[in-house]
Parts: C-alpha cells; sequence; structure tokens
C-alpha cells in the first residue's frame, strides 16, 4: 500500500508533534517544571507515527517507559499529557502516573509501563477483548532491544501464538550496530542474534525487521501486520532499528549533519512540500505552547487525592 | 434460601457457572482447566465454549498479565493460578500492574480481575507446593484478599469477587475442598469486609482464616463446658472488619489469634498490633500468636506437621491465654 498525499502530511504531522513536545518537556525538565528526567523518543517517531496511521482510535496500545512518542501518536490531548507531566490535577491521571504509568483509556492508550516488559502481557489480555468481543480491533505491543529479553515478553510471544490474538509486538531496537544499554557500550551481549524479529518464527509467527527511520517502510510493514491481525490471523513480531537522538537534540527540532542520516524527521522532509512542513512545524508549535500554558496554570493535586483510587470508588 | 449440601470444591464450581450465566463479559482462563479432573471449573468449557474458558500455556506472567489487560479491557476475568506459590514467578503483573494500576492510573481505569489461587499445607508437598502466602498479598496496596474456610462462603464470596470491580486474589486451601456444608443452589453474595462470628463466646477470642477456622473450631469443641470461646474469621484480610475484632477483644480481653501463613510480618502480628493500638486497656492477658514459623515447609509428614498450627496446639494457647 503506498502513501496518498494525506497519510504522509498525517504521519509526518505526527512526527513533528512528538518531536515538539519532546523539545518542550526537555526546555521544561531543565528549568525544574517537570520534576522527573525521564527517557524520550526522539530519533524513534517515525515508528510510532507510521504504526498509529493504521490504528482506529477504539485499537489499544500498550507502551514503555519511553512512552510519549506512542502516547502521542495514539491520538493523546497533548494539555492533559502535559499537565500529567507537571504532575497537575489535570493530568489524564491527576498526577499519579507521570510519564511511566500514562494511562489515557479515551483514545485506546492503555499504558506506559516503568517495568520493561511490564506491559507486553497486559497487552495481549487488551487483544483477548478484542477476540472475543468480534469488533476486529488490534493491539499494538511496544518493547525495546532489552525488554525483548525478558520472560514475560517471550512468554507472551507464545501465548498469543497459542491463542492467535490480535496483537501486532513491535519491537524497537536501539541497538542497531554496537550493543547498548543506558547509554553506555556493554560488554557482554544481551542478545545472540542479530535481530529480535528472528525469535518469531520460534513462536510460530511471522517477523519481519525493517529500518526504523524510515516513516515510510514502517506505514508499509506495520500496514500488513495490523491487516494480518485484524483479519483475525494473529499475531506478527515487527523489529525497527532506531537510533536515540535525544542527547544531540538539546532543545533544536534539527538533527546534526551526522545524525541526519537516520533523523525520520530530516528524511521525511524532502517527501513534504515545504509549505505544508512550515505550516504543520508553525501548527504544532501552537499546540504545544497551548499544552505547556494549560500545564503550568493548572493547579496540583490537593494532598486528599493521595489517598483516593488505591480501589475502584464505586460510583 | 433453600439449602443442600454440598463441598467447598462444588460451592465454587457453582459460583462460576452462575457468574458466567450471568455475565457475558466474565471469562474464565488458567492451566488444565477444562480438565474433567479439576472440581473447580469442571463443565465450565462445554457449558460456556472455548472462547470463554481457555486452558492457558505454563506461562503464570503471560495469563495473568493477558487477565489484566482482559480486564482493563472491560472483561471481568476469573484466572486461575494452579499453587499460590507459582504465583512468586508472576509477581510483577500481580503486585505491579494488577494491584496498582487503578491507582497509578488515577482512577482512569481498573482492573476488575479475580485471581483465584489453591493455597495451603497438610499434604507432603514440600516448600514450593505448600505455602499460604495471603499476608504478602495482603501486605502490598491495591488488592483485595479474600479467604473463604467454609463451603456457603465460598460461593458467596466468589460470586461477590467477581462482581466488585477491583483487583481480588482468592485463596482457596486445598484441603477445604471436600469439607462440606449447607450452601444454597441460587447465586449470593457475601460481601467483601464482613468478618463471620463462627461462635459466639465469653473467655477468649480467636481470629482465625481459611482452613484454620476448621482447626478453631474443634479446640472450641474439645475445650465446650470448660471455656467459652469466641471464633471469628474475618473472610477477607483486605479490607479487614476491623470493628468484628477489636469488638470481640474488648468483650473477651483474651486473644489468640491462628494462621497458617508464616508468623514473622504477617497478618496474625497485624491482628495483635490492631487489639494493641485500639483497646490495649482491654487486655486481660498478652495475645498468642499460632502460625507457621518462618522454615520452609518439610516434605515429610511429621516434620511438616511439626510446623503447622493444629488443634493441640491452638488448644494449648488458649488454656495459656485463660491461665
Amino acid at each position: 500500500m503506498s502513501l496518498n498525499e494525506a497519510k504522509m502530511a498525517e504521519i509526518y504531522r505526527t512526527m513533528i508533534r512528538i518531536r515538539t513536545f519532546e523539545n518542550a518537556v526537555r526546555k521544561l525538565t531543565k528549568e525544574g517544571k517537570i520534576p522527573a528526567r525521564f527517557g524520550l523518543y526522539t530519533g524513534q517517531e517515525a515508528v510510532a507515527s507510521g504504526v498509529s496511521a493504521h490504528l482506529r482510535k477504539d485499537d489499544q496500545i500498550g507502551s514503555t517507559h519511553r512512552a510519549l512518542g506512542h502516547l502521542i501518536a495514539k491520538g493523546c490531548d497533548l494539555d492533559k499529557l502535559m499537565a500529567e507531566l507537571m504532575g497537575k490535577q489535570t493530568g489524564f491521571n491527576h498526577g499519579k502516573a507521570g510519564p511511566y504509568h500514562t494511562f489515557d483509556p479515551s483514545v485506546g492508550a492503555l499504558g506506559a509501563n516503568g517495568v520493561v516488559g511490564g506491559s507486553v502481557p497486559m497487552t495481549a489480555g487488551y487483544a483477548l477483548a478484542n477476540q472475543l468481543n468480534g469488533k476486529r480491533n488490534v493491539a499494538i505491543s511496544y518493547f525495546g532491544e532489552g525488554g525483548s529479553n525478558q520472560g514475560g515478553v517471550q512468554e507472551t510471544l507464545n501465548l498469543a501464538a497459542c491463542w492467535q490474538l490480535p496483537i501486532v509486538f513491535v519491537c524497537e531496537n536501539s541497538s542497531p550496530e554496537i550493543q547498548r544499554m543506558l547509554g553506555h557500550d556493554i560488554d557482554y551481549p544481551q542478545l545472540s542474534i542479530d535481530n529480535v524479529s528472528q525469535r518469531a518464527k520460534n513462536y510460530g509467527m511471522p517477523g519481519y525487521t525493517s529500518t526504523g527511520w524510515d516513516a515510510e517502510a514502517v506505514y508499509k510493514i506495520a500496514g500488513k501486520a495490523i491487516r494480518r491481525a485484524r483479519a483475525g490471523k494473529g499475531p506478527t513480531l515487527l523489529e525497527f532499528k532506531v537510533h536515540q537522538l535525544e542527547g544531540n537534540l538539546e532543545g533544536r527540532l534539527e538533527a546534526n549533519e551526522k545524525e541526519r542520516q537516520w533523523d525520520p524527521i530530516d528524511l521525511f522532509k524532502q517527501k513534504i512540500s515545504r509549505k505544508l512542513d512550515e505550516q504543520i512545524r508553525a501548527e504544532e508549535s501552537r499546540n504545544v505552547q497551548k499544552a505547556i500554558e494549560f500545564g503550568l496554570n493548572s493547579p496540583e493535586p490537593t494532598p486528599e487525592q493521595a489517598y483516593t483510587c488505591v480501589f475502584e470508588e464505586a460510583a | 434460601m433453600p439449602t443442600r449440601e454440598i463441598t467447598f470444591g462444588k460451592a465454587i464450581n457453582e459460583a462460576h457457572f452462575a457468574e458466567m450465566e450471568r455475565d457475558p463479559k466474565v471469562i474464565v482462563f488458567g492451566e488444565n482447566i477444562s480438565s474433567q479432573w479439576r472440581e473447580a471449573t469442571k463443565g465450565l468449557k462445554e457449558r460456556f465454549g472455548r472462547e470463554r474458558v481457555r486452558d492457558a500455556p505454563i506461562t503464570e506472567t503471560a495469563f495473568i498479565g493477558a487477565g489484566v489487560g482482559a480486564a482493563i479491557a472491560g472483561y471481568h476475568p476469573v484466572v486461575e493460578l494452579m499453587l499460590v506459590d507459582f504465583g512468586l514467578v508472576a509477581m510483577d503483573q500481580i503486585l505491579n500492574q494488577f494491584a496498582k494500576t487503578t491507582y497509578m492510573s488515577g482512577g482512569a481505569v481498573n482492573v476488575p480481575m479475580t485471581l483465584r489461587v489453591l493455597t495451603g499445607a497438610g499434604t507432603s508437598s514440600g516448600a514450593t507446593h505448600s505455602e499460604s502466602l495471603h499476608g504478602l498479598f495482603a501486605h502490598m496496596p491495591g488488592l483485595k484478599v479474600v479467604v473463604p474456610s467454609n463451603p456457603y462462603d465460598a460461593k458467596g464470596l466468589l460470586i461477590a469477587s467477581i462482581r466488585d470491580l477491583n483487583p481480588k486474589i482468592f485463596m482457596e486451601h486445598r484441603l477445604l475442598y471436600p469439607v462440606k456444608g449447607q450452601v444454597p443452589k441460587e447465586p449470593y453474595e457475601v460481601p467483601l469486609g464482613i468478618a463471620n462470628l463462627v461462635r459466639e463466646g465469653n473467655d477468649v477470642t480467636v481470629i482465625a482464616t481459611s482452613l484454620m477456622v476448621q482447626e478453631a473450631m474443634k479446640a472450641a469443641d474439645e475445650l465446650k463446658g470448660k471455656i467459652s470461646v469466641e471464633v471469628i474469621d474475618p473472610r477477607t484480610l483486605v479490607p479487614l472488619d476491623e470493628e468484628a475484632i477489636v469488638g470481640s477483644v474488648k468483650k473477651t480481653g483474651r486473644l489468640v489469634v491462628v494462621d497458617e501463613d508464616y508468623l514473622h510480618y504477617g497478618f496474625s502480628g497485624e491482628v495483635v498490633a490492631l487489639t494493641a493500638e485500639k483497646v490495649l486497656k482491654s487486655l486481660e492477658a498478652p495475645p498468642i500468636r499460632v502460625a507457621t514459623p518462618n522454615i520452609p515447609l518439610p516434605f515429610n509428614a511429621k516434620l511438616e506437621k511439626e510446623l503447622l498450627p493444629s488443634q493441640e496446639k491452638i488448644v494449648s494457647a488458649i488454656k495459656q491465654a485463660i491461665s
């Protein structure tokens, strides 16, 4: 399936929205207006944007501790997201979640997750619900190459294949050349194979590896897997190789020369007219600015709220 | 409601049938649950089909997590964990995801899943097939912990649990399965958080859970005519009916707690702390805990019996409390 102009613009806009939002987050963190540092998605925007371009509002995603890209691509409201990152009362989760546990069920964004690989078994549960209710929804399970080794992830690949669940596993491999963990070149490898997707066939599902900085490639390969899941033909494991550029993009929208080859926005920009590019960037800057103001002007939760929501409170 | 005598296992089975019949969102899965040898889930697959009733591979993390996800997505899963000890391989999904998601999401989602687990010692099964562990789950925030002790409560508490919108761990001592009792045929709820006054008495309060309620009652029978024993079964550890416990101790002034779970940092200590905080001045003697010492349970039946609470140990604890 080739990309028409509207889809191209949609994917590009999503990537710009994520980049602009995260650059604002960097700045606000530095200024102390967001109280904690956390992993950002810069350099990976093509993956969530290309995948989400196929998703319906009521399809679900399960995400990671590097969730902003996934959440924004799934359609989360920027105001409430920013407020949540600031720990404010008006955030999606009233300041209890922060970046690691953000939930927005209104768009099927069913969880950032603070535990590496932690959301993957749960996402199989969203897929199980989809299979039972017959609405042909699909669940997307995001994790990284480190998370791919977790027992729960391996167990879930098996379970999803045994139950033929409508789920697509999306592994974002951020160590495409040298195996790294938290920015450190690790001495012993954490993967003994070249591609995480090689493991798919051992669980009885198709697996594919692709570059993750080419949004068009992501869109095509994700489309195939998502259509397969929607048609009731079972799970697929996709792997996208990505470069996390966050360290080199402090406060800037553009990558430097070396990063340019992997910067999904820089690469995709060539396919968009200059006029549209400028328009999208201006609009998304305004959206993010509005979110910042919403967050900054929102109240903190009250001390009493520390005690609420441990259990579901009867309506 | 008219009743008839059935076993604890049959009562659990009837609760499943009633709730699956009532609500199409109730689904059931776990290891080997379609087997005709598994009394709790026997016949469910034949009645409700293999979509709603599924055997799961031996991957506790994956299928408990899938239950959590299905619950968030609007279903009411009843997930069976074959033995509580095996839950220890899936603690991230149970304690991080299942228990905490309601709070972490600020109430944006809830997790109406019931995790049924078999528990308990006394079958010479060794240290990884015999534990109780309700104290461990009750310690962590976010889980309701249900510990039925008889067939009537088992049915009513399981129905109430499935209908409750929170995460529940429902703990069934396997030696209770053949125990018989009067149970209505119709569905009914035993509300979570209300203790059962099993036996009224004036001299000493015995708080016991699960199988130990049966042992406490035998001890009370043995002492009949000599010591008037009040036996209270909290039925749920979270929420805990503090008033029932405190009220009884206020009346009797003496307390024995019987718990098959480990002694240290557990339910028995919680009850003693509660009474110390709330009714210290009513206590006429130091409270006594009869619980399993913090030792892995041995295979040898005599060694195992040595460590577990028993009628004999309870009788001697009651006598000590009175003296």
